[in-house]
């Protein structure tokens, strides 16, 4: 082990991050303006544009992040993807046969993808000047993003809790920063218990909606007939089934958060998250109603709101100094970094 | 050191990382004779053009790399942008439009107008477009399956007598239809439970309902609706519609994809309904023109709607379409 040689306390290092949703808003707005007049083709800057504002915003231990993605690499990955999509969308109409021809195909590179843009996601991140980068053989990538999940389907869904610990361990054992790995030591049993408490919470509280609130509804169907009534009353029952939903996935979006961050390490500093429950569901139910109220144009503010929430929360532990990581030895990284595809927006669940 | 006074008002603090060690480096940049000059834990100096400036914001870190990878962070703005003032650098108009206020209600409005604009005037004319660059076949695969489910769910065999089924359908037969080309179609009979209706499917099934039948005054009204659902059928309007919301839902997923998906497939929703009242006044006025062609008075289509329009609202019939009385008075305006 690799542990603090001068046995000092930890420094705990909170992430801090100073962007703001009106500077974000004008970022976006001038941003989505340019994308739509250009048909699209501009939003591959935009997209570097608003990753540099967040990662330069994003800040621990005094310095902050930085993004190196080229737009016109994004461009090029943007234009496979839509071909991809839209052959694959026109072949389905054309005839199944060839449909499915192309959903093979689709299938047999689509993991090959995700590899190669969680490599340019990860490459073109630095922080004090250092680059992070992922590493991973073609042959995990097929693992983890197409056998498994096909044997899930047959296990219907069993698997999920086990198939969720297996990728998150190949994106956080592959990812490093500098030369230093990271690494990752949550099991399969604590996935499955954050899996198990979701849904039990999840049918629990359905059960009691459906006895309560739809019992109630029917009740009222049955006595007066009257038509507003029946609809607002539906209404009512489906308003309730929404809200409970949205009270519940944040739960399990905590959970889940919590447990992958809090048994990563890199070297021997180790992560911490500390979502809580309530305030996430806070945020995400009034993010959506400041959303549908404007219309959109609140969705900037949201996305900093939950943004800043999501990595205000999690700190660092850090033993000794962060001054001694060094850059990956070579430039071989960057040859396979640059001019990468990134078509999936895949982040290490943050 | 000859340092003046002027030299000393630009000297400022900086991070310095190397780029090849995570070591934090305190330096102080100066801007001397068009050089970048570094002074404290590392002491180098560059030419100002080789240097790249990061994007001016409020909230953000400036961010000044060297070529080889090392990098200044600079937390003090205010002092950076007249450092940077000092040297000539200027902003892009991208960046000088984000920084201010007013480009940004610019923006906003300008934003708005280019999603109305092409909502109203560029979709319609491309989803047209597209629909009819679908080749017929692959547009009826397309609505094949919805008869099936919705035998399966909504209707069932039609009571009417067969040979009432067929004088209907060659009465239709006989007549013209505008334009040089007759869409192919079927008519179908069913039993449903939903009431009275009529409606045609990308597979080229018009589908008539007893109860619609049942409701009509006369034959030539029946003709008039049946008129009206070919007009649907040959300016493809369910393929428009197809098309026209699922580029609606895509272009709303992209606006507001990151937050949520519920949030995403409303606007389609809300705005299918105008769509749809467009389309029926499309699809009546092919009927009229349909009827006026083969000698029927419009007075029998006017009263499918008066009909229609009797009936309790919140039929589906009527729930996307525009209200009876409107059509029925530009049916007959159009007859005068
Ligand atoms: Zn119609």
């Amino acid at each position: 082990m690799d542990f603090d040689t001068n046995n000092t306390t930890p420094k705990r290092e909170a992430i801090t991050f100073s962007a703001t949703g009106s500077e974000y808003f004008r970022i976006w707005i001038v941003n989505l303006l340019l994308s739509i007049v250009t048909l699209g083709i501009y939003s591959a800057w935009a997209k570097v544009r608003r990753n540099r504002y967040f990662y330069s915003s994003t800040h621990l231990a005094g310095s902050s992040f930085e993004y190196h993605g080229n737009a016109v690499a994004i461009l090029k990955g943007r234009i496979a993807a839509v071909v991809l999509i839209g052959g694959y969308n026109i072949a389905l109409r054309v005839s199944p046969i060839v449909g499915l021809l192309m959903f093979v195909l689709l299938a047999a590179i689509l993991p090959w993808l995700v590899w190669k843009s969680l490599q340019f996601k990860l490459y073109n991140t630095s922080y004090r000047g250092i680059r992070f980068g992922f590493g991973g053989s073609a042959k995990e990538a097929y693992k983890y993003f197409l056998w498994l999940p096909i044997l899930n389907t047959f296990t219907a869904g069993l698997m999920t809790p086990f198939l969720h610990q297996r990728l998150k361990r190949f994106q956080h054992t592959q990812s490093r920063f500098g030369s230093s790995q990271f690494s990752f030591d949550a099991t399969v049993g604590s996935f499955y218990k954050t899996y198990l408490l979701f849904f039990a919470l999840l049918l629990g509280g359905l059960l009691v909606l459906i006895f309560v609130v739809f019992g109630s509804v029917f009740a009222s169907f049955a006595a007066h007939a009257n038509d507003a009534t029946k609809v607002g009353s539906l209404l009512f029952a489906i308003g309730a089934l929404y809200l409970w939903m949205f009270t519940v996935l944040p739960l399990f979006l905590t959970m889940i958060q919590n447990l992958i961050w809090n048994h990563t390490r890199l070297q021997q500093h180790q992560f911490q998250s500390q979502l809580t429950w309530g305030r996430t569901t806070f945020i995400m139910l009034t993010n959506l109603l400041g959303i549908v109220v404007t219309l959109g144009l609140f969705s900037p503010f949201a996305h900093v709101r939950w943004l800043k929430y999501r990595l205000e929360a999690t700190s660092m532990l850090v033993h000794g100094s962060l001054d001694e990581f060094v850059a990956a030895t070579g430039q071989q990284v960057s040859a396979t970094g640059e001019g990468m595809a990134d078509l999936l927006d895949f982040d290490l669940s943050m | 050191m000859h340092a003046d006074k002027q030299e000393d008002r630009a000297t400022l603090a900086a991070r310095y990382f190397d780029g090849q060690t995570s070591r934090l480096y305190h330096v102080t940049l100066s801007v001397r004779d068009g050089m970048a000059v570094l002074a404290g834990d590392i002491e180098r100096s560059c030419p100002l053009g080789e240097l790249h400036v990061s994007e001016r914001s409020s909230h953000a870190v400036r961010k000044v790399s060297f070529p080889d990878g090392a990098y200044l962070e600079i937390a003090d703005q205010a002092a950076f942008n007249d450092l940077l003032h000092d040297t000539g650098h200027r902003d892009g108009w991208v960046v000088r439009l984000q920084q201010s206020w007013r480009g940004a209600l610019l923006a906003t409005v300008a934003t708005v107008l280019a999603l109305w604009l092409s909502y109203q005037y560029l979709l319609p004319v491309v989803a047209k477009g597209v629909a009819y660059a679908i080749p017929q076949s692959v547009e009826r695969q397309l609505g094949q399956g919805v008869l099936d489910f919705l035998d399966k769910h909504v209707f069932e065999a039609s009571k009417l007598a067969g040979a009432r089924q067929q004088a209907l359908r060659q009465q239709f037969a006989r007549l013209a239809t505008p334009g040089n080309s007759t869409p192919e179609h079927r008519i179908v009979f069913r039993k449903s439970k939903i009431g009275p209706n009529a409606f045609a499917l990308p597979s080229g099934d018009i589908v008539l309902t007893d109860e619609m039948v049942a409701l009509m005054p006369d034959d030539e009204a029946i003709m008039g609706v049946l008129a009206h659902e070919l007009g649907h059928l040959q300016q493809r309007h369910l393929t428009r519609r197809l098309i026209q919301t699922s580029a609606v839902g895509a272009g709303a997923a992209l606006l507001f994809g990151d937050v949520s998906t519920v949030v995403a497939t409303l606007p389609p929703l809300l705005l299918d309904l105008k769509y749809s009242r467009d389309v029926e006044r499309e699809a009546d006025d092919y009927a009229i023109t349909m009827l006026r062609q083969n000698g029927i008075a419009l007075e029998h289509l006017a009263q499918v709607f008066v009909a229609l329009g009797k009936l309790d609202q919140g039929t589906p019939y009527l729930s996307s379409h525009p209200a009876s009385a409107e059509r029925v008075e530009r049916i007959r305006a159009a007859q005068r």
